[in-house]
């Protein structure tokens, strides 16, 4: 069985960075490296390595805001920030029932209409 | 030797909702009462430089060019007039950047004003328009706010050192009690413990805003503006002004990562820390030495962190500080004498130069009955641009 439709679907992503030159990785990206200075090319990449940030991650601290911003229609949101295996942390939405902070989650991504403006890819920690 | 630098004039307006008029004409109004303070009002084209502090006028009111504007409102062409931005810290910024003006001898006599109308669009815009002030793509895209980010490090303080949302409340309180008797204050009524924590109708009448952050520990979206005259006061025009200059001790600013979640320790302030560090070192002066402060507590645990990042009280200790009354008019440090930006309000640009109307006032003697810190001499001001990412520090001092 073939899924046609799946042909052009865009999946989304965040993407991570590295330098090449001394192998330091950020998120989000910095346009120069606070290690060893080497500047980074917005355009063409070069001497940086990009990579998806998803996956395995703990909880570090997380809120209910129940005053959300004009073009949210819920009633609340809860919002965490982690922290992934290699160090990295991010701050995003988060689903879950109970949230504790330590408990480990799964990093995905989503793409989001709410804000103003074009769609984008948001962050969801889920259990 | 440095040139002295003090302030010979204060101005203010009520903060509240002023969203029927201009944002020129409100700062002018702040400005005009700055210049009869010190006398100065028929002399205003003597100025040197005007500094205004501003956030976000263009997206506010929809309004460019705001320092050219307030000239004009006030008959004062040609003088020199600039725009300062530095978020919810831009006031305290208008008045380090008027200060280096004079210390630098290229002004003798500068006007600070800064000034913001918030409330020409709802809360929830505002609170979207604030939240700019974010990293675009890793933080503000989420749809995270400022308040969201209170949340977070309320929660984290609560986990580390056992404060609990009654600490939260005592510090809405003793703001309250602050404001109530402030007349610029945007909110002027007092609140009990029982009414907002202790009571069966706390919960309904002090709502969740950012778990665990709830309303009275959340500051209100205010329009208004604040003033400053500032002075050479070695210049001989020093002695032109009615009121004797407060002097400016000590003014500096640090920034710290745009990225909340990239500080290596997410309970720390680092540029509340190195900006107060500076400021102390310039005036020649440390934590015990200041009479009183105001502190910029948007949310109430702000007023907590940035009291131990500036070495008023141990990490982790300061609500215990709070619980014996050691911060209210009448305790061993008195905080937020004017109400803070809780009661006494938070229109963003202005922020900073009230802070500092504040300290003077103090510093004077002239604040009201009730309000009035016994025999101040050094009173401290931090502004807090972005959630702590830009943040200034100010000493005043009678000398």
């Amino acid at each position: 069985m073939i899924d046609f439709s799946m042909y052009g679907a865009k999946v989304p992503t965040i993407k991570a960075y590295k330098c090449l030159t001394c192998g330091t990785v950020y998120y989000p990206a910095p346009m120069v490296c606070g290690k060893c200075s080497t500047r980074r090319d917005p355009v063409t990449g070069k001497g940086w390595e990009t990579f998806d940030l998803e996956g395995s991650c703990e909880l570090l601290t997380w809120t209910r805001v129940w005053n959300l911003p004009e073009g949210y229609t819920k009633k609340y949101l809860l919002f965490g920030i982690v922290q992934f295996e290699n160090g990295l942390r991010a701050s995003g939405q988060l689903e879950v029932e109970d949230p504790r902070i330590g408990m480990k989650l799964n990093a995905t991504v989503k793409e989001s209409d709410e804000r103003p403006g074009n769609p984008v890819n948001v962050f969801v920690f889920r259990e | 030797m440095a040139i002295k630098v003090g302030i010979v004039g204060i101005g203010h307006t009520r903060f509240g909702n002023s969203s029927e008029y201009d944002l020129a004409d409100v700062m002018a109004y702040a400005a005009t009462d700055a210049l009869q303070d010190a006398g100065f009002l028929e002399r205003r084209r003597e100025i040197d430089q005007v500094i205004v502090g501003n956030m976000a006028s263009g997206m506010f009111c929809h309004q460019s060019g705001v320092a050219s504007s307030l000239i004009s409102r006030m008959d004062m062409e040609p003088v020199p007039a600039e725009l300062v931005e530095n978020g919810p810290a831009s006031g305290a910024s208008a008045i380090k950047i008027g200060y280096m003006a004079v210390a630098s001898g290229m002004a003798d006599i500068v006007l600070v004003v800064g000034g913001e109308i918030m409330r020409k669009v709802s809360g929830w815009e505002a609170t979207d328009l604030v939240a700019t002030i974010l990293h675009s793509e890793a933080e503000y895209d989420m749809g995270l706010t400022l308040p969201a980010f209170g949340g977070m490090f309320t929660r984290l303080y609560m986990e580390k050192y056992g404060l609990t949302e009654r600490d939260l409340a005592l510090l809405a309180v003793k703001n309250h009690r602050n404001g109530a008797k402030n007349m610029y204050a945007h909110i002027q009524a007092p609140c009990t413990i029982e009414a907002i924590a202790d009571g069966p109708e706390a919960a309904v009448v002090n709502t969740y805003v950012a778990e665990p952050l709830r309303m009275y520990s959340t500051c209100p979206v205010s329009d208004g503006a604040a003033a400053l005259l500032l002075v050479n006061m070695d210049s001989p025009k020093a002695r032109d002004f009615k009121k004797k200059p407060i002097r400016i001790a000590g003014v500096a600013s640090a920034t710290d990562t745009h990225c909340v979640h990239n500080r290596k320790d997410p309970l720390r302030l680092e540029a509340v820390r190195l900006a107060a560090e500076k400021a102390y070192k310039m005036a020649d002066l440390g934590p015990k030495d200041i009479s009183f402060a105001e502190l910029h507590d948007a949310f109430s645990i702000l007023e907590l962190a940035i009291s131990e990042e500036v070495g008023f009280f141990e990490r982790g200790k300061s609500f215990l500080a709070v619980r014996k009354g050691e911060t209210d008019i009448d305790g061993r440090l008195p905080i937020n004498t004017s109400g803070g930006l809780k009661s006494k309000g938070h229109p963003v640009g202005a922020t900073g130069v009230s802070q500092a109307v504040e300290l003077v006032r103090q510093l004077r003697g002239e604040a009201e009955e009730g309000r009035q810190v016994r025999n101040p001499k050094y009173g401290m001001s931090v502004n807090f641009g972005g959630f702590g990412n830009n943040v200034v520090a100010l000493i005043c001092a009678k000398d």
